[in-house]
């Protein structure tokens, strides 16, 4: 009895903030709204059904993975040689710089978003500092209101969520194996693809799908540096319980991309388990 | 004569008595809080304090960013009481009518009403059995705006925003409201100005693919009129669909900004104050609205707003250069160039269209 009553308060955080909220957009998704945008209780599948029959809705859900995959690529190249450094050369002061990795953390999205538009407009910090120094006459208009503007922000705010879990994972393997490697005669680079990264496969895999996710979710980056082609499926959803005001098609679109997720974060977790043989 | 009304105004709030108050007003409505729903600036402190003071009441204004926002506000109210006062815009505003969301008002109980601009308060939108929802209160276009240092030529035709020639260099809202000028541009509104809120499919796809052409010369679409601001500031853009806001801004911080009503004419908005249904300060409300359309309080929301006002004689409280920017007291100079905002009836799909136009989808 005693182990129920402490697994209540998590039982009614879990009601109130997930199953509830989840369930009242499942029922939704199924309903329609009369033209004054009012949700009727009229069940009817036609918000799926123009989901995978109008272009614009499941372009923009392929496109928004695209932009996914491409986010969690770069996270991931990015984070891999940060980490590998955290990791295994530095001796000292540790803490310090993975502190510094978190820190952006401590700062609204937004602020760091329009830090971005400082930096990035063609009267911006870069495009001036580059016509001063002579490198460019132009200055580069699409640096900021394009997709590179939103893949960069995106990448920006969702790298430390790539690079802890890698760390991590660099952190949990044994020296003596990377001794072992290099005794055996394998050099550096060798010693890195051989052992070190399979071993951090797991870390790499789970940081890579945490971008991929949560990019799948966004839509600030696309509202504040996006261009006029820059649309990301977040951006019909907040249109759809907005200014359309179309509840039912935005929950329907809601509960697609909560089912693309789920199966992203399925094949994710089989491949982490396949890889991770080791169990430190 | 400003500086006497302000002396006026300054020697009612310490609270003498009025020459001409015969009844002490404070006595009813001590106490009570006036809660307005409202565009940004429409319950702004330079023209409550006063109303304030002579009731010994509060207003407390509530800004909603789209009308989307406010029905949304007004539908889960459900008519409880937490406003008292809505401004919708002309596209809302027979909607608010029609689902019951607001009540009519008492013109005969507003001193000033056959004062206001006969064309904006005989409009059919707001009237409904033989009664008046809504006191008009603010109106103005949907400018064509560019900065007159990048754009050396000024421009006479909305066609200018397609013009290769300012590639990367266009602004317009990220709003259904550039369907409705797409549509004005094609000349749909020449025999019936509602045309462009009730297109066909056909006529979508028209504008549609219009907006498809301006894609390329559209450095980004808007979302608030501070971002448009900025980005004229920063030189990101030379020309944009925008409010007088905008205009007004700039050219108080020093910008060659202009403005113009390109020759196929533009979407313009009447607001209106309506009394929310539910309130229970009915009374209250209708006080609000006599002393709003004051000509000297008219003025003042014009002066805080940069927007044209409903009641012509507000003219004679403005500062030159208002007056000018505002049109006071030439209405037909908007009656003739403008097509006033309409409930566009299958929104949702104009909605769509725009997605479309976003994400590239012939």
């Amino acid at each position: 009895m005693r182990k129920y009553l402490l697994l209540f308060p998590l039982i009614v955080w879990l009601l109130i903030f997930m199953i509830l909220p989840y369930a009242f957009i499942l029922i939704q998704s199924f309903l329609e709204t009369d033209m004054f945008g009012k949700v009727v209780y009229h069940f009817n599948l036609s918000s799926y059904q123009k989901i995978f029959t109008s272009e614009v809705y499941y372009s923009t859900l392929l496109r928004t993975l695209w932009f996914a995959v491409i986010v969690a690529f770069v996270c991931i190249v990015i984070s891999l040689p940060l980490a590998y450094y955290i990791a295994f050369i530095v001796q000292r002061n540790k803490v310090l710089i993975y502190t510094l990795i978190v820190l952006p953390f401590w700062m609204s999205y937004i602020v760091r978003a329009y830090a971005w538009k400082i930096i990035l407009g063609q009267t911006g910090i870069l495009n001036t500092f580059l016509m001063s120094v002579g490198l460019i006459q132009e200055p580069m208009a699409y640096l900021l209101y394009s997709d590179f503007a939103t893949i960069l922000c995106l990448v920006y705010i969702l790298m430390p969520f790539v690079a802890i879990p890698i760390y991590t994972a660099f952190e949990q393997i044994p020296k003596s194996l990377i001794e072992a490697s290099k005794d055996l005669g394998a050099n550096g680079w060798t010693t890195f693809w051989k052992i070190t990264f399979p071993l951090a496969l797991p870390g790499i895999i789970s940081g890579g799908t945490f971008a991929l996710v949560l990019t799948m979710g966004d839509f600030m980056a696309a509202f504040l540096l996006g261009g006029p082609k820059t649309l990301m499926i977040s951006n019909i959803v907040t249109n759809l319980f907005g200014t359309s005001n179309d509840r039912p098609l935005g929950s329907a679109l809601g509960i697609v991309i909560l089912l693309l997720i789920l199966v992203l974060l399925e094949i994710s977790s089989r491949y982490e388990k396949k890889y991770a043989t080791f169990k430190s | 004569m400003l500086a006497l009304l302000a002396a006026f105004m300054f020697s009612c709030q310490g609270g003498e008595k009025k020459p001409e108050a015969v009844v002490d007003p404070m006595a009813k409505f001590k106490g009570a809080t006036l809660n307005i729903l409202c565009w940004e600036g429409y319950a702004d402190e330079k023209f409550t304090k006063a109303f304030e003071d002579k009731y010994g009441c509060k207003v407390k204004g509530t800004y909603f960013g789209t009308e989307d926002e406010m029905i949304s506000k007004l539908q889960a109210d459900g008519g409880s009481g937490a406003y008292d006062v809505v401004s919708p815009s002309c596209d809302f505003a027979g909607y608010l009518v029609q689902a019951g969301l607001v009540m009519p008002l008492d013109s005969a109980k507003i001193t000033r009403w056959n004062d206001l601009s006969g064309k904006l308060r005989g409009m059919a939108d707001v009237r409904s059995g033989g009664q008046i929802y809504g006191l008009p209160f603010t109106w103005g276009p949907d400018y064509l705006i560019y900065n007159a240092d990048m754009i050396k030529e000024p421009p006479t035709s909305w066609r200018a925003l397609w013009d290769p020639k300012n590639k990367g260099k266009v602004s317009v809202p990220d709003d259904i409201v550039n369907i409705y000028t797409t549509g004005l541009v094609l000349g749909m509104a020449k025999t019936d100005a509602g045309a462009i809120y009730n297109m066909t499919e056909e006529q979508l796809k028209q504008c549609k693919a219009e907006l498809a052409k301006l894609q390329p010369n559209v450095r980004k679409y808007w979302a608030t009129a501070g971002e448009l601001d900025n980005m004229f500031k920063n030189k990101e853009i030379a020309l944009a669909l925008g409010w007088p806001l905008t205009v007004n801004t700039l050219q108080k911080e020093g910008m060659n900004i202009k403005a113009v009503i390109p020759s196929e004419g533009a979407t313009g908005w009447i607001d209106r104050l309506m009394i929310v249904k539910g309130s229970k300060n009915t009374d209250l409300a209708q006080a609000w609205f006599d002393y709003i359309s004051q000509p000297e309080n008219m003025a003042k929301v014009a002066e805080v707003t940069t927007y044209s006002v409903a009641n012509p004689g507000a003219a004679a409280h403005m500062s030159d250069e208002l007056k000018k920017s505002t049109y006071a007291g030439n209405e037909n100079f908007y009656f003739e160039r403008l097509n006033w905002w309409q409930w566009a009836k299958d929104r949702k799909r104009y909605n769509e269209v725009w997605n479309e136009v976003k994400a590239a989808v012939k």
